[in-house]
């Protein structure tokens, strides 16, 4: 594996992430295990390291100057994120390389659809349950 | 009060299922996160994705990350290499968004990941 490819691999993952607001790591897996051929564990390892910086900050501070954060649920969800985090990351380590392959073959699949629903022009969701930071 | 308690045990609940999708797929979380919110809470899309980004700030990852490092499933050198491109990538991708339709980008790309996905499932299972 070359230096300059992983280096290209990352700027395309980046242009990806910025053009499409899509998470990292949808992109990045995939790219380490058909480009790069790291096994899948490692891969995932790999893109879990790889995400550990805020990179969102430079998007965050666009979401709330516009006023659309609510930062109570945006806390209480990295709260369960990190306990949720251990729990997928204790499941995962175990198993055989080939079964999480297909697993996440599935995710894949799932996340492709969640993200067509998203692409519809003018979401109308309604704001019943939404607490209002004034 | 009442209610927000419910809100608040919903909202956590939520953090909980895409950390456990973050852990055990290695990514972010967002792609659950970002659904989860708008689509069974009630956020507004822009509301979800900002809320989203605040759970991604802290390094939530990380307990997943010592279980993967210490089974050896971590590539530092690669790991490290990636992040100025994607750093870099992200700002470039955030400027071409503004001139590109970027919902049709979007299913455009939900349909390769969709295909994708089938070859995954395909290539794990014939051996």
């Amino acid at each position: 594996m070359t230096i300059g490819l992983v280096l290209l691999l990352g700027l395309a993952a980046g242009i990806l992430v910025g053009l499409l607001g899509i998470g990292g790591g949808i992109v990045l897996v995939p790219a380490m295990v058909h480009i790069l051929h790291l096994d899948q564990h490692l891969a995932q390892g790999t893109s879990l390291l790889v995400l550990l910086p805020p990179i969102g900050l430079g998007a965050l501070r666009q979401y709330w100057k516009a006023g659309n954060v609510n930062l109570r649920a945006g806390i209480l969800c990295a709260v369960g994120m990190i306990l949720g985090a251990y729990i997928g990351g204790k499941t995962a380590v175990p198993m055989s390389s080939q079964l999480l392959k297909g697993l996440f073959g599935g995710f894949l699949m799932f996340s492709a659809v969640l993200l067509w629903i998203r692409a519809r022009p003018a979401a109308p969701a309604s704001a019943a349950l939404q607490e209002d930071g004034a | 009060m009442n209610r927000q308690w419910l809100v608040d045990a919903g909202v956590l609940l939520a953090g909980v299922t895409s950390g456990i999708a973050s852990g055990m797929f290695g990514i972010g979380g967002g792609v659950i996160l970002v659904p989860i919110l708008g689509l069974l809470l009630g956020f507004t899309q822009h509301r979800a994705q900002g809320t989203s980004l605040v759970a991604l700030i802290p390094p939530t990852g990380l307990l997943a990350v010592i279980q993967y490092a210490k089974a050896d499933y971590v590539s530092w050198q690669t790991g490290l290499l990636l992040i100025p491109g994607l750093f870099l990538g992200g700002i470039a991708g955030g400027h071409l968004a503004r001139r590109i339709p970027a919902a049709r980008m979007r299913r455009i790309f939900a349909a390769l990941m969709f295909l994708l996905g089938i070859w995954q499932v395909f290539s794990a299972f014939r051996g």
